[in-house]
């Protein structure tokens, strides 16, 4: 066991955050503690779709030890919030549409009298039916439940003409694909300390994205955004599941109520029942190849179950029909994409952004196709794969890349395809090998605002400051900004200070989302770097007498760098005596120049290869083998680059073999970690390897793509393939069902 | 139709307080508490120590994971009554005298990332190697099992626990 192995893993520095994690000294946002802070708990709806008739709250409010009771009506701004639109009311007073919707919240001298609180507020409700489906959704004759009706969002790609080319095709495929809700399933449940200030607020709760934290709480609160401070950093994990506000609004309108400190940290149930989920999809897919495998028409219907409310849910599906080819050619497609409103929870922004669905679908036909063919499954990808300088999957203008080509011919020489797996099993085991790639786009994408940048600092310390507003959600953004920064100044790690995820300290950098982070890290520091070095030698030649060009920073402040000659000239806090100095950046993620919404412009790339055992008396599954290989540019951390890539490969693991937030009638089924079950030690193959390609094509300017997302994407459909290969039986509903299995046996 | 509907009020008794006597990580506590307050709850709202997460609450994920009488236990199971008289190791013990090999492997393999499972799993990573110094697979899946983690994939904390062997 333990062959863990990877190209990358050489020594790195060990991360900056990490004693204060290993010792158990950090202090997260739900671990704050303050004097007289009071303990705040939110009213979640009995019924996932109801009228409100009447809510009293006066014997809650009589309770001893409680301070305030708050609903809809102590909203001093808009009532409502979302990423996209605010159609998500901080309070229901009329009618709610999931059981997570809130229609009150107390603050309480201690946790307990809070929660017996919420057992005295008294709501009237009148139930209404219940959408649990997107298929009853589209149905006309369902209750609309928003004044737009049903449907959140339409999209389309529509590139020649399927309905032409399908009769000449020679072989033709047609599936529907089930994909689940599943769930991030962060170790930390949200939570936060909210402390009024003599000018504002001050929030202390985790998120990707500070600064739009403070801008939906400035419209929730009718406060100027500089009355708020947002602390949002550090996390215990997120995976897209904290970007949208959470307990914010009630932790912020409780404290500015109560005039105390509140402190909220949602128990795990509630976080299952409010928390945000990634969108069930339900994707019809139609393809076609020649006979000589060939692609030449693909349709794809794409339903998408976006839950009770917005959120990201547009741009969710806008990426889900963009990536609906891939890194295939096909001259004919058509995608259209639905997303629509129900009562089943909220369904919004989940690491891989829709790809995880649209790419089981997609692989899932390749792979199909292949085998009806008689061709090699890698062969297949391989007479369909798209140029170098071949426009983006939806027509547009990208950055130049042969990331699919490089990791499609560096997973073809994977040791795992090449074992012998025919005898020697035992009769009731079967093994089977599959393979699947993916590419992955970067960054929010055309017409979405998606500003980035940072700031550099010599502090009156003589601290290097260096300042970004992403948020440390466990990704080794910290490691990223150090090795970044040591590496483009000079200075070393002891010189430098980082600030990141404070609205007071830190710069605009944009959310830290979208895999987006790194790269934006790197082209910051591709602007602030010339400037600030400027600044500084200037400085130190104003003071030394020695000619700027002979000078570079380095340890501890400035170097004189003269034939072989190296001598520290003036330190850094020397140079902070006479003067601080600071450059600042601001720019976009780039993004492709053809007006498609959600257009991306950068890609990365991953290729699979897994080898599974399926058990054909339980219809167990399990994974004994991943081999995969990943084009995002070069390596800035080689631990943080493998840790985003295994973790998220089983992560994709338990989305394939395990999750499911199962919903019945629009409740939560699964509650707890007792019935959703998250991969455990037990449930990882015995051995995984990475290979990072770092190469990058001539002339790219945009350096290392973020991988937080990539190794997500292509383990599904390369385990359905592994598991056709031992059992003849494709599947296409995931998690896989072990009684889908059995009965696959039966049939044969 | 209408409903009015409060919640199921389950009954809430008045708690009763009791005097607890227990040493954590070394040191004596006497406290006032609820009989049955939970030793998570203890640890990090009466003593401060929060260094012991908090995640399920149904002793599933191992976030709470303390060692109790040297035995790991989830200390979001036990109640103040059953601490009496006990003694108590944290994450917050391994390192008073500089970081643990336990500690030093994770740093180096990239046994965690966001770091919120890590004191639990360092915990039972402890009572692993107390008991076995050098661990087979089969003894790391065991110990391991009830301990979750949502970033690493487990991959780079078995790389730290065969480092040490
Ligand atoms: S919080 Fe105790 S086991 Fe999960
Ligand atoms: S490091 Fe985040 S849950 Fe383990």
């Amino acid at each position: 066991m333990g062959n863990y192995t990877s190209s990358i893993l050489k020594t790195s520095r060990i991360r900056p955050d990490g004693i204060e994690k290993v010792t158990g000294k950090l202090s997260y946002l739900t671990d704050l503690q303050i004097q007289g802070m009071l303990y705040g708990k939110v009213l979640r709806s009995q019924y996932p779709h109801a009228k409100i008739l009447n809510i009293s709250v006066e014997k809650a409010e009589q309770l001893p030890g409680v301070k305030a009771v708050i609903t809809s009506k102590d909203v001093p701004g808009l009532n409502g919030f979302g990423l996209i639109f605010p159609d998500q009311p901080v309070f229901c007073d009329s009618v709610v549409r999931y059981v997570g919707d809130a229609i009150a919240a107390v603050a309480a001298i201690t946790p307990e009298i809070a929660e017996k609180a919420l057992h005295l507020i008294e709501v009237d409700y009148e139930p209404l039916p219940v959408i649990d489906d997107p298929e009853k959704a589209l149905d006309p004759s369902s209750i609309p439940l928003h004044p737009n009706g049903n449907l959140l969002h339409q999209a389309s790609y529509v590139n020649g003409n399927v309905h032409e080319s399908f009769p000449h095709c020679d072989v033709v495929v047609e599936e529907t694909y089930q994909l689940p809700r599943q769930m991030h399933a962060y170790m930390e449940t949200e939570g936060g300390l909210f402390i009024p200030e003599e000018d504002g607020l001050s929030v202390y709760a985790g998120t990707q994205h500070g600064y739009k934290d403070r801008f939906q709480l400035s419209r929730i609160l009718d406060l100027p955004e500089t009355e708020i401070r947002v602390v949002s950093s550090p996390m215990g994990g997120s995976f897209g599941g904290k970007d949208e506000l959470n307990i914010q609004p009630y932790g912020a309108l409780l404290a500015l109520k109560t005039g105390c400190p509140v402190k909220i940290h949602q128990s795990r149930r509630e976080s299952v029942c409010a928390g945000i989920k990634k969108h069930p999809m339900k994707i019809t897919v139609k393809t076609g190849a020649t006979k000589e495998g060939k692609l030449l028409a693909h349709q794809v219907r794409i339903l998408a179950d976006t839950g009770a409310y917005a959120t990201l849910g547009p741009a969710v599906l806008d990426f889900a029909v963009e990536h609906a080819v891939g890194p295939y050619v096909i001259p004919n497609v058509e995608t259209h994409g639905f997303c629509l409103f129900t009562n089943n929870g909220v369904a919004g922004e989940f690491r891989g952004f829709g790809g995880n669905q649209i790419t089981f679908a997609l692989e899932g036909q390749i792979d199909r196709l292949a085998d009806q063919l008689g061709i090699c499954p890698l062969e297949m990808r391989k007479r369909n794969l798209r140029k170098p300088t071949d426009c983006g999957p939806v027509g547009q203008e990208i950055a130049p890349t042969n990331g699919d080509e490089l990791v499609l011919k560096e997973i073809a020489h994977s040791p795992l395809l090449k074992t012998e797996k025919a005898h020697k099993q035992d009769s009731w085991k079967k093994v089977g090998t599959g393979v699947a790639l993916t590419m992955h786009g970067g960054g929010l994408g055309f017409g979405r605002l998606d500003p980035a940048g940072g700031k550099i600092a010599l502090n009156q310390d003589g601290k290097i400051q260096i300042m970004f507003g992403f948020e440390e959600v466990g990704q080794g953004l910290l490691a990223v900004i150090e090795t970044l920064t040591t590496k483009a100044i000079g200075c070393s790690t002891a010189d430098l200070e980082i600030v990141i995820g404070d609205t007071d300290k830190a710069p605009h950098s944009g959310s830290s989302t979208a895999s987006r982070g790194t790269s934006m890290v790197w082209h910051s520091l591709e602007r602030l770097k010339g400037p600030f070095i400027e600044k500084l030698v200037t400085q130190a030649s104003a003071i030394s007498d020695y000619p700027k060009e002979q000078l570079v920073l380095g340890e501890n402040g400035v170097w004189l760098c003269e034939n072989s000659e190296e001598k520290l000239v003036v330190t850094y806090k020397q140079l902070a005596e006479e003067k601080t100095v600071s450059v600042e950046t601001q720019f976009d993620f780039p993004t492709t120049p053809n007006a498609i919404p959600g257009g991306h412009f950068l890609y990365s790339f991953a290729a699979v290869a897994v080898k599974v055992e399926v058990n054909l008396v339980t219809g167990h599954v399990k994974v004994i083998d991943i081999d995969q290989a990943v084009a995002a540019g070069p390596v800035v951390n080689p631990i943080g680059y493998l840790g985003q890539i295994e973790g998220g490969t089983i992560m994709a693991l338990g989305y394939t073999l395990l999750e499911e937030a199962q919903m019945e009638e629009g409740r939560y089924v699964t509650n707890n970690f007792d019935s959703y079950l998250i991969p455990g030690i037990q449930d990882i193959p015995a051995s995984m390897h990475v290979r990072a390609i770092e190469d990058l094509w001539e002339g790219d300017s945009y350096g290392p793509r973020g991988v937080g997302e990539i190794g997500t994407i292509a383990l599904a459909p390369a385990i359905a393939r592994a598991i056709y290969e031992a059992t003849g039986h494709w599947v296409t509903k995931l998690p896989v069902s072990r009684d889908e299995i059995l009965q696959s046996r039966e049939r044969i | 139709m209408m409903k009015k509907q409060t919640i199921q009020q389950e009954h809430v008794f008045e708690q009763q307080l009791i005097n607890i006597s227990l040493c954590v990580n070394g040191q004596e506590q006497t406290i006032e508490v609820e009989a049955t307050k939970r030793l998570v709850d203890i640890l990090r709202e009466d003593l401060q120590l929060t260094g012991t997460k908090i995640s399920c609450e149904i002793g599933r994920c191992g976030a709470c994971s303390v060692m109790m009488d040297k035995k790991l236990v989830n200390a979001c199971l036990i109640r103040a009554y059953q601490v009496n008289g006990k003694e108590i190791m944290t994450i917050e013990a391994l390192s008073q005298n500089g970081l643990h090999p336990i500690q030093n492997a994770f740093l180096e393999e990239g046994g965690f990332q966001c770091g919120y499972c890590t004191p639990g799993m360092v915990m039972a990573v402890k009572a692993l190697l107390d008991e076995h110094p050098a661990p087979d697979e089969e003894q790391i899946l065991q110990a391991l099992s009830g301990n979750l983690c949502r970033c690493t994939g487990y991959s780079g904390i078995i790389r730290s626990i065969l480092k040490m062997k």
